[in-house]
């Protein structure tokens, strides 16, 4: 331990001119695609890795590519990937120097990477102090509003006197959100157009939330027409350096969960890139923020950008600011994290060309996407020039109900939008996954929408214009039909075909083609 | 050969024949006459006429997987002939040959059956299929319920043989 304390101090003296060793172990707190991410990096930089994995991950790529692996056991997340005292554990048992946390699982929770501090393990993001700050969105904008960037303009106060909230509300301006404080689904809830309706609305507001909720307590916010959600990449070291890495366009989302970003963002304009930019930098350096990060902002139609919360770790999206920088950011974050200088000035970053990332989900569009779990029989990506398969599955793998259904993230790269959209519908297309259903039919029909070729994306667009989608049921097309035939003679016994021969000829069922069952309409 | 495959509660009735390396499909009153290849296991490169139709097949546990023109389609061979393909069924084999709907159960639990006896009428593409006992003996299992969704190869009902 002792010998350690020393190591550590000789480290922090070394970070003081930005120059030291890389970690030579880490380990990777997460499992799928992003831990094969990490641990991939790792190899390419030296660096040795442990990977943790539950029972039923056993066999997953994660596992197989690590040097050292540590079974966790029970796959219940509780147990296993979000276990912090069997995860330092393991590292201190490993004699690992670091904890990347991936995204998810332990990312964004302070007291992981408190636990991890506590014990001299460098935890592969900001300090605990900043996840906690950031995880506290009221703190967190009271801060930046504090730091000069912008938030969306409201009232949260405690007193709840129609006179008061109408006062604060004419000082937001119109339109606005009145929301119930306990509310969630919509209840409670009223946009407001003018001034005339304000005093009526937060009423009725305040009756429904007190019979949905037995809360009465509303806040304001300006309502946002045409809301996008636009975010920006942070990098920043220990030293005091901080630059960002442009923006990504995330707005087409489904129930807040992100399905495509590109970038850049068909809004965007190199002044407005410029400004936000700049908030971004602003933000990271009002909290002392180290390592990779995310500034989400919200873009009303009138491109005014107000800052929503950041997220203090490596972004599922990050692989299209990769694209078209040519920065490995998850480099990165174990070069700043083992306390080197970021030598990258705001200055040299370029931007160019353009990429687009699908999220392809084990889960089935046309049955509410519900998750569909099995054996994956079959699995062939892409390949192709500035196609990025980043995934964590295989043939013959299990897709478990217990974590996330992310099973692969499709990047492409290419000159513009419009080659990069191409790109992209090529590839969904030859993206094979047999066994469980994914939404791929789904987010091609989403790169094909007139609105989203036009660039015309806000938050709402998926539940504008596919809030009811189902996957077109046409049943089995002739090509299907002649390929099933034409394998399964391919794979039929002789003898077997001469029984078939020898079948009825008189049986009726030769002579019907397509018919059906219970009455549904062909 | 003639196959029928299910896919989303339809039936596909088609008729394929091979003939100096071209196959023949029949489907829906037209005849297809193509050339197929398998350049890799599962993976089809399939000619006809000037068009390429190029699928990806693979065998799950009860289904087939067929990828085509960037679309996936979860089908099921469907036996209408009552022709068995697979493996010779084994005397007192008491697992369903169709998959369906229970519609009615004939035995409870406990009770003598005689060789014979319906147990219980599966319906499938309109027609009633009857699980009759093997052998004499006694019921010790019933694994479905009547409208419960029956699929190939489930055990039925257990049976105590008499001995």
């Amino acid at each position: 331990m002792k010998d350690r304390k020393e190591s550590m101090r000789f480290l922090k003296k070394e970070n003081q001119i930005g120059v030291s060793d890389l970690f030579k172990k880490v380990l990777v707190a997460n499992r799928g695609e992003i831990a094969v991410r990490i641990i991939k990096t790792c190899q390419e930089m030296g660096i040795k890795t442990v990977a943790i994995y539950s029972k039923v991950d056993k066999d997953a790529i994660h596992v197989h590519l690590a040097d050292e692996t540590v079974n966790l056991g029970d796959p219940t997340p509780i147990e296993s990937y979000l276990n912090i005292p069997k995860i330092i554990k393991i590292a201190q048992d490993t004699g690992s120097e670091a904890i990347h946390p991936g995204y998810g699982f332990l990312a964004e929770n302070p007291d992981f990477a408190q636990s991890c501090s506590d014990v001299d393990i460098k935890f592969i993001g900001p300090e605990s102090e900043v996840i906690g700050l950031m995880g506290d969105k009221i703190a967190a904008k009271k801060t930046m509003e504090k730091a000069g960037v912008p938030v969306i303009p409201g009232y949260h106060g405690l007193k709840q006197d129609n006179a008061t909230l109408v006062k604060e509300g004419n000082k937001i301006g119109f339109p606005l959100l009145v929301k119930a404080t306990a509310g969630g689904g919509g209840k409670g809830m009223r946009i407001v157009y003018n001034e005339d309706i304000l005093e009526q609305s937060i009423e009725s507001a305040k009756r429904e939330s007190k019979s949905a909720f037995g809360d009465d307590s509303v806040f304001l916010e300006k309502y946002l027409d045409k809301p996008r959600h636009i975010e920006f990449q942070i990098l920043a070291d220990e030293h005091g350096n901080t630059i960002h890495l442009f923006e990504r366009e995330c707005s087409v989302q489904r129930r807040h969960q992100k399905i495509i970003e590109e970038t850049p963002s068909p809004v965007m304009t190199p002044e407005l890139r410029e400004k936000m930019g700049r908030a971004a930098v602003t933000t990271a350096e009002a909290v002392g923020y180290t390592n990779a990060g995310t500034v989400e902002f919200m873009v009303d139609g009138d491109l005014n950008f107000y800052f929503m919360e950041m997220n203090t770790r490596l972004q599922v999206e990050h692989p299209i600011t990769e694209a078209t920088t040519g920065i490995d950011l998850a480099k990165w974050q174990l070069r700043i994290a083992s306390g080197n200088k970021l030598t990258l000035k705001q200055k040299d970053i370029i931007q160019r060309g353009h990429s687009i990332e699908c999220r392809i989900y084990a889960e089935d569009p046309s049955n509410g996407f519900l998750p569909s779990t099995g054996i994956l029989e079959k699995v062939e990506p892409p390949k192709g020039p500035n196609i990025r398969d980043d995934s964590g599955i295989f043939t013959g793998m299990e897709v478990t109900p217990y974590y996330d259904p992310l099973l692969a993230k499709l990047v492409v790269y290419a000159e513009n939008r419009e080659e990069c959209l191409n790109k992209m519908k090529w590839a969904l297309s030859r993206y094979v996954v047999l066994g469980v259903t994914t939404n791929i039919a789904f987010l091609k029909e989403v790169l094909e929408h007139e609105e989203f070729r036009k660039g015309n994306i806000t938050t709402h667009f998926i539940d504008d214009y596919f809030k009811d989608w189902t996957v077109t049921k046409d049943g089995l097309p002739i090509d299907a039909i002649i390929a099933l035939a034409v394998y399964d003679t391919m794979h039929t016994k002789r003898e077997e075909i001469v029984r078939y021969k020898e079948a009825d000829p008189h049986s009726p069922w030769k002579h019907v083609g397509r018919w059906r069952v219970s009455g549904r309409g062909i | 050969m003639f196959i029928n495959y299910e896919h989303e509660n339809h039936v596909y009735n088609v008729t394929i024949e091979r003939r100096d390396n071209h196959y023949f499909i029949t489907y829906d009153n037209s005849e297809y006459k193509v050339e197929a290849e398998e350049t890799r296991p599962g993976q089809l490169k399939i000619k006809i006429g000037d068009r390429l139709i190029k699928s990806v097949i693979t065998e799950g546990e009860k289904e087939k997987f067929v990828f085509v023109d960037g679309q996936v389609f979860r089908v099921k061979p469907v036996e209408l002939t009552g022709i068995k393909t697979g493996k010779k069924k084994e005397e007192g084999d008491l697992s369903s040959p169709i998959s369906g709907k229970v519609v009615s159960i004939k035995v409870k639990n406990g009770d003598l059956v005689k060789k014979g006896d319906v147990l219980m009428v599966i319906e499938a593409m309109k027609m009633e299929y009857l699980i009759r006992a093997p052998y004499n003996g006694k019921v010790i299992n019933i694994n479905f319920k009547v409208n419960d969704q029956v699929e190939i190869g489930q055990s039925t009902i257990e049976l105590d043989k008499e001995v």
